[in-house]
């Protein structure tokens, strides 16, 4: 079968492939190994598992190593790879009060049933640029692990913010809304049912969508268009949302069980790490419960406080807009990290065609009005 | 045994599992027996960007066979970067041949153009869509546009090329200009230009719409009606260039595209053009 290359388009994009490997590959510094990256690099792990909506830290290292830190392009390396592989089981249902955490807060109480837990947090430290030689940090390490493992036995010294003496109940405290669900103070969503969960990777999730599919949205949008969404509604030209008083900021740790595909039973075959939030809202337009208050529910992958507390904020006022405006549109549709980056990308693209048709029909209507005002 | 252990490491030359294809083909089979109709789908991630002919290369790897012959064009060309680039991931990942000649294609996928000559019964047309929803310009709302389509009210699309008209005094929409499919559904015709658009109605070959960030697949089936939307007294322009030609083959028969600058023009098709300086190939 005849093909014919005119002009070079295969060199072009080998050239540049070319280009694009040696200069992630070849250079003088050491090979950047995937356990650095999942080491040194958490924060960026977490968020590109967030973002393409798959626990897999060893993948999304890869994927981080190979998009040289490109959040987006991380996230595509991976959904890609995704579609390449059959899909074998669903879990059961996990219960987020199973969720180990390695931080709680609870901005709305002083004292809170279950305690205050600050956990690993930079919102308290000051933000110096730190400019430590490679020497100091190597000594102050040294000396962390030693202070810690003095004070948590030597078991899994390494193991970050997990390792502690803390019992079961400290790890799994209680919910601040269920305090206030015994107070009177909430408006009863609870649902009966237990529907299937609208799965979004299979379903082109459109408005009116159920819950579940805008949870699931946002759950893997990018983190940046939820901020924007969220800060837009606040300061921008949307006016849809109010800022909410926090129940839970969590991180901590789920097991992810599937029935065993023999026996039947329950086997965890996965640990995830997840940010939790609760955002309590105050009821106040005609027509609430004005005596009580809503919750809004946001939980991502990873440790990405920023997208969670964006996330719970935005389902409360989704669920208030009750398909008043467009905010379900906008939150289904224009969050993802892939479709709004891709789109606008593809301007790259020749677009000579759709060009020259333009400038045709400028050109008639310039005829057009000398014909008109002859 | 862990579950590190059970994954398969091969490399693997499948960009779409068997069970998205299949999801793939009932989608289109869908939108061949509802001409026009957007049928949604689950639209997987591929390893080119969405906007970038993703929907596309889905429809056209759940469509291709190892015994097809493909061609694949950007604004007409078999030799644009992105042409190339999604005609190397189909051939490798399928084992189908590739072509640049349309006559000899079982399958062309195109960004932009339909191929100037050579599509018949045996040819399967697959258009990469960018804005599969063509009342988008008149209504934002998706739940309105589902009702407007579902009731055929397409009077707002009617006052807005009315105005169009009446403002302008021609009708500017330049490409993707909007269709009326079996009489039925109106549909963006991707954006090609308007040159290409009498040459779907009824067409021998069937048509299909991927569009993989919006996850619709819509279909024109062959032998259909596709009516562009204008008025009985105000006929459908095709682009006019003016009496030029082609600065290679001297066509004035085809869809000809400009050079910046100098009075320069050429056909946009240029397998087709190619063909017309070379008979003997």
């Amino acid at each position: 079968m005849g093909y014919v290359s005119a002009r070079g388009g295969l060199d072009a994009i080998q050239a540049a492939e070319r280009l694009v490997r040696r200069l992630r590959l070849v250079s003088d510094s050491t090979w950047l190994e995937e356990d650095q990256i999942l080491d040194k690099l958490r924060m960026l792990v977490d968020r590109v598992m967030s973002e393409a909506g798959l626990w897999d830290p060893r993948l999304a290292a890869a994927a981080i190593r190979q998009s040289e830190g490109d959040v987006t392009e991380a996230v595509h390396l991976l959904r890609a790879y995704r579609s390449t592989l059959p899909r074998f089981a669903y879990s059961e249902p996990s219960d987020a009060d199973d969720i180990r955490v390695r931080r709680r807060i609870v901005p709305a109480f002083q004292r809170v049933p279950g305690d205050q837990l600050l956990g690993r947090s930079v919102d308290y430290t000051a933000r110096f640029l730190e400019r430590q030689s490679d020497e100091d940090a190597r000594e102050e390490a040294e000396k962390l692990r030693a202070e810690h493992a003095t004070a948590v036995g030597d078991t899994a010294a390494n193991d970050g913010d997990t390792a502690t003496n803390d019992g079961d109940a400290a790890r799994t405290p209680r919910r601040l809304i269920e305090l206030l669900r015994e107070m009177d103070l909430l408006v009863d969503r609870r649902s009966v049912g237990d529907p299937e969960p609208f799965d979004i990777t299979r379903v082109p999730a459109r408005p009116p969508a159920p819950r579940s599919a805008l949870l699931s949205s946002m759950s893997r949008a990018d983190t940046g268009a939820l901020v924007n969404q969220w800060y837009r509604n606040i300061l921008g030209p949307d006016g849809y949302l109010h800022e909410v008083t926090l129940g839970e900021v969590r991180h901590g740790d789920l097991q992810v069980v599937v029935a065993h595909p023999v026996s039947g039973e329950a086997v965890s075959v996965a640990e995830v790490r997840v940010t939790e939030v609760e955002a309590i809202e105050d009821l106040d337009e005609i027509g609430e419960d004005r005596t009580r208050f809503d919750v809004g529910y946001g939980l991502c992958f990873g440790h990405n406080e920023r997208k969670a507390i964006a996330m719970a904020n935005l389902d409360i006022a989704c669920h208030r807009d009750a398909g008043r405006t467009q905010l379900e549109q906008s939150l289904l549709l224009t969050t993802d990290a892939l479709d709004s980056a891709g789109f606008l990308e593809h301007l790259k693209l020749p677009h000579y065609v759709t060009f020259r048709s333009m400038i045709e029909r400028k050109i008639a209507v310039r005829k057009a009005r000398r014909k008109h005002d002859a | 045994m862990t579950l590190d252990g059970l994954i398969d490491e091969r490399p693997r030359t499948e960009l779409l599992d068997e069970y998205a294809k299949r999801e793939i083909r009932r989608a289109m089979l869908s939108a061949v027996a509802i001409p026009g109709y957007q049928v949604p789908f689950g639209s997987r991630e591929m390893p080119v960007a969405r906007g970038w002919g993703s929907g596309g290369l889905q429809v056209t790897l759940a469509t291709v066979h190892r015994e097809d012959v493909v061609k694949v064009i950007d604004q007409g060309d078999d030799d644009g970067v992105n042409a190339v680039n999604l005609r190397r991931l189909v051939t490798s990942s399928t084992g189908a041949r590739e072509t640049s000649v349309a006559a000899e294609a079982t399958v062309v996928q195109s960004r932009h153009r339909v191929p100037e000559d050579g599509l018949d019964e045996n040819t399967v047309l697959v258009l990469q869509v960018p804005v599969p929803e063509p009342l988008r310009g008149v209504e934002r709302d998706m739940r309105e546009l589902a009702r407007m389509h579902a009731e055929a009210d397409y009077s707002r699309m009617w006052v807005s090329l009315y105005e169009d008209k009446v403002r302008n005094g021609v009708i500017t929409q330049s490409t993707g200009y909007p269709c009326l499919v079996d009489g039925r559904y109106v549909a963006a015709t991707t954006p090609i230009p308007r040159w290409d658009i009498p040459r779907l109605h009824d067409a021998p070959f069937l048509t299909l719409f991927g569009a993989g960030r919006e996850k619709r697949i819509y279909a024109i089936p062959p032998y259909t009606d596709v009516e562009p939307l204008t008025f009985e007294d105000v006929p459908f322009e095709v682009e006019d260039a003016d009496g030029a030609c082609c600065a290679l083959c001297g066509s004035r028969e085809s869809f000809l595209v400009s050079l910046p600058g100098a009075p320069t023009w050429l056909c946009s098709d240029t397998d087709w053009c190619r063909r017309r300086r070379e008979p003997s190939a």
